[in-house]
This record gives C-alpha cells, sequence and structure tokens, in this order.
C-alpha cells in the first residue's frame, strides 16, 4: 500500500514538521490536557455537563480507536459507550500526576476492544478482514475541532517513518489485537525478534513524536 | 533495571499495548509485584512512555462516533448510581494511577442492562423468600458499584422488609487464603454481615442481607482466612444505602 518515495518524502518532512510545527501542536496538547484533567476531577464529582464536554473533546479519539481495532460499527458503539460508562464511575480513581487523561481514557478504551476482538475471535474464529501492515489513516476523516491537521499529519508522519516490519507488528498486536506470541506465529518470526521490532517501533514513535 | 529482570523489562511493551495473554499478563503482575521499586519503576515507567506515546498516535485513527451515541450515553450516566472506589494501592510500588489502570484495565464494568433481576432471582431455595419480599417492596432501591478488580456489586434493598439482596457479577475470587467480607457500617462502626471464600465466589453469586439496621453503607474488603471481627484489609468497594 505503500508507495516507496511518498514514504521517503513524508518520512523526510517529518523531520522538519518536528522542529516546525511540534511546538504548536505540542502546546494546543498540553493546554487540552490540562483542561481534560480538570473535567475529570468534575466528572468524578457527578458533574454530567463536565462528562459531556470530556466526552466532546474524546470522543473521536475513543470512537475511532475502537472502531479501528473492531472494525464493526455496532460493536464500535456498544464498545465506547461502556468505555465512557466506565470513565464516569472510576473518574476518581484517575491520578494526574501518573499520565495523561487522555493515555489513561485510550488504555481503558483500547483495552476493552481487544477484549471484544478476542472474545469475538474465539466465538466465531473468524478471519482478520485487513491485511498485515496497513497503519493508515481512514480515508474518510472529516475535519476535527479536537484534532489539528497538523498533529494528525505529524503522527501519519512518524509512523511512516517506521520500518515496514515495525509497521506490521504494530498493526497486528496494537490495532488488531493480537498477542506478540500470536503475531510471531503470523510471521514466522522468533518472539525475541517480535518483541524488538515493538519496542523499536515505538521508541521510534516516541522519539519522533517528542514523547517523554 | 538489573539483568535478572531484562527479560520482564522486554516484555513492558507488549503489555502496554495489551498484546500478552490473560494469563501471561497475571504472570507478569506477578512477577512485578516481587520487585524491588526501582526495579518495578523501570517496567512502568516504559509503559507509560508506551500509553502516552500511543494517546498522541490516536489522532491518526479519529473518527466521529455517531450523533445518537452520545444523547444514549448521557441518558445512561444521568440515571447511573454507580460509585466505584480507586482500587487499593500496592504496597510494593507507589504510583496511583499505575495500581489504578491496571485494575481499570481489567475491571469488567458490565453494561446497566446486564445486572438483571433475574440473575438475582435464580432458585436459592431457602432464601427466596426474603427476595421477594425486597423485590415485591414499596420502598426498593438499588445501588451498584464496579469492583476496581474486575466486576459489578449490586445491591437492591429495603428498609421496610429490613433487608437485601446482594448480586456480584464477573467479580474475581479472592486470593487464595483471604475472603471478601461485607460490613455494614452505621455510626457506631461496621458489623459483619458475612463472607465469601473462592468457592463461594461465581461468576453470578448472591447473597441475602437479613438485617440492615440503620446501617448508612455495605462495605467490602479483604480478610485474611476465614475473616476478621472489624475491618482489616483493602476496601474493594462500598455501596453507599441511600
Amino acid at each position: 500500500m505503500f508507495v516507496d518515495a511518498i514514504v521517503t518524502s513524508t518520512a523526510n518532512r517529518a523531520v522538519r514538521l518536528r522542529h516546525d510545527v511540534s511546538n504548536t501542536w505540542t502546546t494546543a496538547l498540553t493546554t487540552a490536557a490540562a483542561d481534560l484533567d480538570a473535567l475529570l476531577r468534575r466528572v468524578a464529582q457527578r458533574d454530567t455537563d463536565a462528562f459531556a464536554s470530556f466526552y466532546d473533546a474524546t470522543r473521536s479519539r475513543v470512537y475511532g480507536l475502537v472502531t479501528r481495532v473492531l472494525r464493526d460499527q455496532g460493536y464500535s458503539e456498544e464498545t465506547t459507550q461502556d468505555v465512557y460508562l466506565q470513565v464516569w464511575r472510576t473518574a476518581e480513581s484517575y491520578d494526574p500526576a501518573s499520565g495523561s487523561a487522555v493515555a489513561w481514557l485510550l488504555t481503558l478504551a483500547h483495552r476493552r476492544a481487544v477484549d471484544r476482538v478476542r472474545s469475538e475471535q474465539a466465538a466465531t474464529q473468524r478471519e482478520s478482514r485487513y491485511g498485515a501492515a496497513s497503519v493508515e489513516p481512514p480515508a474518510d476523516h472529516v475535519a476535527d475541532a479536537v484534532i489539528s491537521e497538523d498533529e494528525r499529519r505529524q503522527v501519519t508522519a512518524c509512523l511512516d517513518g517506521l520500518t515496514e516490519v515495525q509497521r506490521e507488528c504494530i498493526e497486528l498486536a496494537y490495532y488488531q489485537g493480537m498477542t506478540y506470541v500470536q503475531v510471531s506465529e503470523r510471521l514466522a518470526a522468533n518472539l525475541a525478534t517480535v518483541k524488538s521490532r515493538m519496542r523499536d517501533a515505538l521508541r521510534g514513535l516516541r522519539n519522533c513524536l517528542g514523547v517523554r | 533495571m538489573t539483568e535478572p529482570h531484562s527479560d520482564l523489562l522486554e516484555l513492558a511493551v507488549p503489555y502496554a499495548l495489551h498484546a500478552v495473554s490473560d494469563d501471561e499478563r497475571g504472570e507478569i503482575e506477578g512477577r512485578l509485584a516481587q520487585l524491588d521499586r526501582p526495579d518495578a519503576d523501570a517496567f512502568y515507567d516504559e509503559v507509560r512512555a508506551v500509553r502516552e506515546t500511543m494517546a498522541v498516535v490516536s489522532a491518526v485513527s479519529a473518527s466521529e462516533p455517531p450523533a445518537d451515541l452520545r444523547q444514549r450515553l448521557l441518558a445512561a450516566v444521568a440515571d447511573d448510581n454507580v460509585r466505584s472506589l480507586p482500587a487499593p494501592q500496592p504496597v510494593s510500588t507507589g504510583r496511583g494511577w499505575r495500581a489504578a489502570v491496571l485494575a481499570a484495565a481489567a475491571a469488567l464494568v458490565i453494561g446497566l442492562g446486564a445486572v438483571g433481576v433475574g440473575i438475582a432471582l435464580r432458585p436459592e431455595p431457602a432464601k427466596v423468600s426474603t427476595a421477594q419480599q425486597v423485590f415485591g417492596a414499596k420502598d426498593v432501591h438499588t445501588v451498584s458499584g464496579a469492583i476496581p478488580g474486575g466486576g459489578t456489586a449490586t445491591l437492591v434493598f429495603s428498609r421496610e422488609k429490613n433487608a437485601g439482596v446482594l448480586v456480584m457479577n464477573d467479580v474475581p475470587k479472592p486470593a487464595p487464603g483471604t475472603v471478601y467480607q461485607m460490613w455494614l457500617v452505621d455510626n457506631s462502626g461496621a458489623t459483619s454481615a458475612g463472607t465469601m471464600d473462592d468457592k463461594a465466589v461465581t461468576p453470578s453469586t448472591t447473597a441475602v442481607l437479613p438485617d440492615l439496621g440503620d446501617s448508612k453503607a455495605l462495605k467490602f474488603t479483604v480478610e485474611p482466612g476465614t475473616g476478621s471481627t472489624q475491618p482489616t484489609g483493602a476496601v474493594v468497594a462500598e455501596l453507599p444505602l441511600a
């Protein structure tokens, strides 16, 4: 799916983008993070307006991630609803000193999506509808008030900056919900290789995105 | 992280991406609980960084949910009286978020419709009459809480009948050598309302509480052996009886 020339040029551009753009959206993200923390504290106090605002600020990330994993609209809506109910019920367990609210939320969302996809697969042993190594943004994404085009472009560029085998591991493990042992079976690669590809992929993304 | 734990540290990324089986996750968490603080911190710092990174990456998969999902969700929380306590924190590590996320990630908070009266009325010959009285009472109340380690506890109770029916769904069994103990808490303190050992806790467990008295809350703790005379262990949940 990846056209080499485009990948290369995007990856090169990513290096420049990191200097030009990252300050802008990192600042925006930091501001948003403080807002999300404050909203979660109010959610813990049973503030339904704060809950609605929290939902609006994060819904496209959560629904998009869940959909990416589950690839089924009905399941994705149910799972998204479960995720936010869990937020409503457990907001007071979130501690801003130990991580961002959005990471806390997306960890919950990903966990639930993976649990769902594994239970569905156990039930039906259905074949994956996606091929390997297609970490791509949905083609039909619309302008999002919460996520800037710059941020989206940079993340895409950072993903493109990974090697093909690193992307493949992220696709299978993170987006298809496989265990690293299943990934190694699928790729006929040994476990140590798969673990180091995953680690290198994350290290690459982390550095490229400037996550501390 | 020192050399003997390097194989564990290699699992931090798969662990953070939820790319380990449930069994292996249990093993990893068991090993982490045995580690000294700096070794465990190296693992959890890696987990935290992975999750922060993937949170940023979520920008590329973002897509708008259907508008009616918002309406359904807001309606659901408006009627939701579930109260969930922060997860008990492990002794060896001090990071609340980490403990809470591990527990919350493992938690299976059941949708509102799933905790049904039908489950509570599963035949229990000796207790059916009390349960029926409670469910038939004019002042029947329901209070529900997510158990941080997974599952939900729901109490259906009536002050008029001075009794309640507890339903626990998908709550994990207590660790070997411990029990869950229920406490009715009133102004003068906590009174034991019974214990549940690993054999008593099933995917759907019911218990009748015959004497609520003036209690303000039903509290659950983990207690050693066959239970205690006063709560000593970690509080896993507390349901307000209001």
